[in-house]
C-alpha cells in the first residue's frame, strides 16, 4: 500500500487552522448575531443569514490543489463563510452597505459576480465580500486573531441562491462531464430565474407605488376614488374616520376609550358591499346618528365608563345592516367577522335586532 | 366575590364566582395582578359563574390581555353567560378576547 505523504507547507497550514478552530467557530456564532441583530433593529427582511466554518478535509483538498498561493493561514479568506439570502435583487445592495457599515472590507479581494457576465450568457450571480471584525466593532482579548482573520460574505437572492445550488449539484459533485446540452438548460434557468427576480421587483415597486398615492389619496380627501383593499383601509385607518362618533358614544358615560385595532372591519365593509373608501366615508355621515342611537340605548342607562374603538364602526354597520333589510342574519354575519364563528353570535344577533328595533333611526 | 385559581399543565385558570362589580373588582385587584405572573403562557378565565361584571371587572379582564399580549401568552375567556357577553359587545371588547 502507497501513503500518499502530504506537503509540508499544506500540513503547516493545516496545524495553524486546528490551532485556530475555536475562534473560527467563535466568528461563526458572533459575525451572524451582528447582522441579524442590525437587520432586525432596522426591520429589514431577508429570508435567511447561513453560516458554516471550512471543515478541515474541505480545507485539505483546497490546500492540495493551490497550497503554494498561501504564505499563512490568514491568507485564506473563506474559512468562516456566511451567505445572505435576500427576496429581493435590490436588496442586495442594501446588505452590502450593512457590511460596510459593520465590517472592514477588503476590496482587492471582494468580488461582484453580478457585473462579471457577458452580454450572452446567463449564471452565477452574486456578490462576494472580504471582511474583517473591527476592533470596535467586536473584540476578544483573549482572541486577538479574531480581527485579523477575513471572512466571506456571499450575497444573493432566494432565486439565485436555488439555482447555484441546483448548478453545484447537478455540474459539479458528478465528477462526469456535463453534456452541453444541460449547461445549456442551466443557462436557460439562469436567464429565466434573472428575469423573475426582476419581476418580483417590479411589483414590489408598482405595490410601493400604489401605497403612496392611496396615502395621498386619503390625505387629500380624494376618497371615492380609492378602492376599498387591506392596504387601502390601514391608510384610511390613520386618519382616525371614527374618532369623532367614539369620542361622541364615550361622551354619554364619560367613558374611557380603549385603543383596539379595528382593521377587522375591512371585510364587513366588503361584505356590506362597500366598494370604495368613498363608500364607508359616506357611512359615517349618514348612520353616525343611528351608531349614537344604538349606543345611548345600550349603555346610556349603565354605569359602564369603558370603550373600545370597535364599539363606533360596530354601531355604523349595526344600523346599515338594519336600515337595510339584512336583519338578524346580517347582524349574525356581522358578528361571525368580528368575533369568530360561534352560536353564540346568533343570539347576540337576536339581543342586538331587539334592542334597535323601536330607536328613532329604524322608523325614519 | 370569589377567585379560585387552578395551575395545570401550564395553563392557570381563575374560576370567577358571583358578582364582580366595583367593590368586588377592588377586593380581586391582587389576584388579577398575580395572573399576569402566567403572562407568557395561557390563562383561561372561567366566567362560568359569574352572574355581572362591571367596568372595573372589565378593566382587571383587559390588563390581564395586555400583560398576556406583551409576553406573547393569551387570555381565553370561557363559558361567559349571553348578558356578560352582551357586555362584552356593547363595550366593543369582544373580539379582542378568545371566547369559549
Amino acid at each position: 500500500m502507497v501513503m500518499q505523504s502530504i506537503d509540508p507547507h499544506v500540513e503547516e497550514l493545516l496545524g495553524q487552522y486546528r490551532g485556530l478552530l475555536h475562534v473560527f467557530s467563535q466568528m461563526a456564532e458572533v459575525i451572524p448575531d451582528k447582522l441579524k441583530g442590525f437587520f432586525e433593529e432596522a426591520g429589514f427582511v431577508v429570508a435567511a443569514v447561513e453560516h458554516r466554518v471550512k471543515t478541515e478535509d474541505s480545507l485539505k483538498g483546497k490546500l492540495e490543489k493551490k497550497g503554494d498561493k498561501y504564505r499563512d493561514i490568514f491568507d485564506i479568506t473563506d474559512i468562516v463563510g456566511l451567505r445572505v439570502i435576500t427576496f429581493y435583487t435590490e436588496d442586495i445592495g442594501k446588505v452590502a452597505s450593512v457590511l460596510e457599515r459593520l465590517f472592514e472590507i477588503d476590496w482587492e479581494n471582494s468580488i461582484d459576480k453580478r457585473k462579471a457576465h457577458e452580454t450572452d450568457s446567463f449564471g452565477y450571480l452574486s456578490l462576494h465580500y472580504i471582511c474583517r471584525i473591527p476592533e470596535s466593532s467586536y473584540s476578544d482579548p483573549e482572541h486577538p486573531e479574531l480581527n485579523k482573520i477575513r471572512f466571506e460574505v456571499q450575497m444573493r437572492t432566494i432565486l439565485q441562491h436555488a439555482w447555484a445550488n441546483m448548478n453545484h449539484d447537478t455540474g459539479y459533485k458528478s465528477g462526469v462531464e456535463i453534456p452541453k446540452v444541460y449547461l445549456r438548460n442551466l443557462s436557460r434557468l439562469a436567464g429565466m430565474l434573472e428575469l423573475v427576480d426582476d419581476e418580483f421587483s417590479r411589483i414590489r415597486r408598482e405595490l410601493s407605488d400604489y401605497r403612496r398615492k392611496v396615502q395621498q389619496l386619503v390625505a387629500s380627501g380624494d376618497l371615492s376614488e380609492v378602492e376599498l383593499d387591506r392596504d387601502s383601509f390601514v391608510s384610511y385607518l390613520k386618519i382616525k374616520p371614527f374618532d369623532r362618533l367614539t369620542r361622541k358614544i364615550a361622551s354619554i358615560n364619560q367613558a374611557e376609550v380603549q385603543e383596539v385595532d379595528i382593521s377587522a372591519f375591512m371585510p364587513i365593509f366588503k361584505a356590506m358591499g362597500f366598494k370604495t373608501l368613498g363608500d364607508i366615508d359616506k357611512l359615517v355621515k349618514d348612520y353616525s346618528e343611528a351608531a349614537y342611537q344604538i349606543a345611548c340605548f345600550q349603555i346610556g342607562l349603565t354605569d359602564i365608563d369603558i370603550l373600545s374603538t370597535v364599539v363606533a364602526p360596530q354601531n355604523l354597520c349595526t344600523a346599515y345592516i338594519l336600515k337595510n333589510g339584512g336583519g338578524k342574519l346580517g347582524l349574525k354575519l356581522m358578528l361571525d367577522a368580528l368575533n369568530g364563528k360561534s352560536e353564540s353570535n346568533e343570539a347576540m344577533a337576536g339581543f342586538l335586532l331587539e334592542e334597535c328595533k323601536d330607536l328613532p333611526f329604524m322608523n325614519q | 366575590m370569589d377567585i379560585k385559581i387552578s395551575k395545570e399543565n401550564g395553563v392557570v385558570t381563575a374560576f370567577l364566582v358571583g358578582r364582580l362589580d366595583t367593590p368586588a373588582a377592588q377586593e380581586t385587584a391582587p389576584v388579577f395582578d398575580s395572573l399576569k405572573q402566567d403572562a407568557s403562557g395561557t390563562i383561561v378565565l372561567d366566567c362560568s359563574e359569574l352572574s355581572y361584571i362591571s367596568s372595573s371587572g372589565l378593566r382587571h379582564f383587559l390588563t390581564v390581555r395586555k400583560a398576556a399580549a406583551a409576553s406573547g401568552g393569551k387570555v381565553i375567556v370561557r363559558s361567559i353567560s349571553d348578558d356578560i357577553r352582551a357586555v362584552f359587545m356593547m363595550t366593543g371588547f369582544l373580539n379582542l378576547f378568545e371566547i369559549r
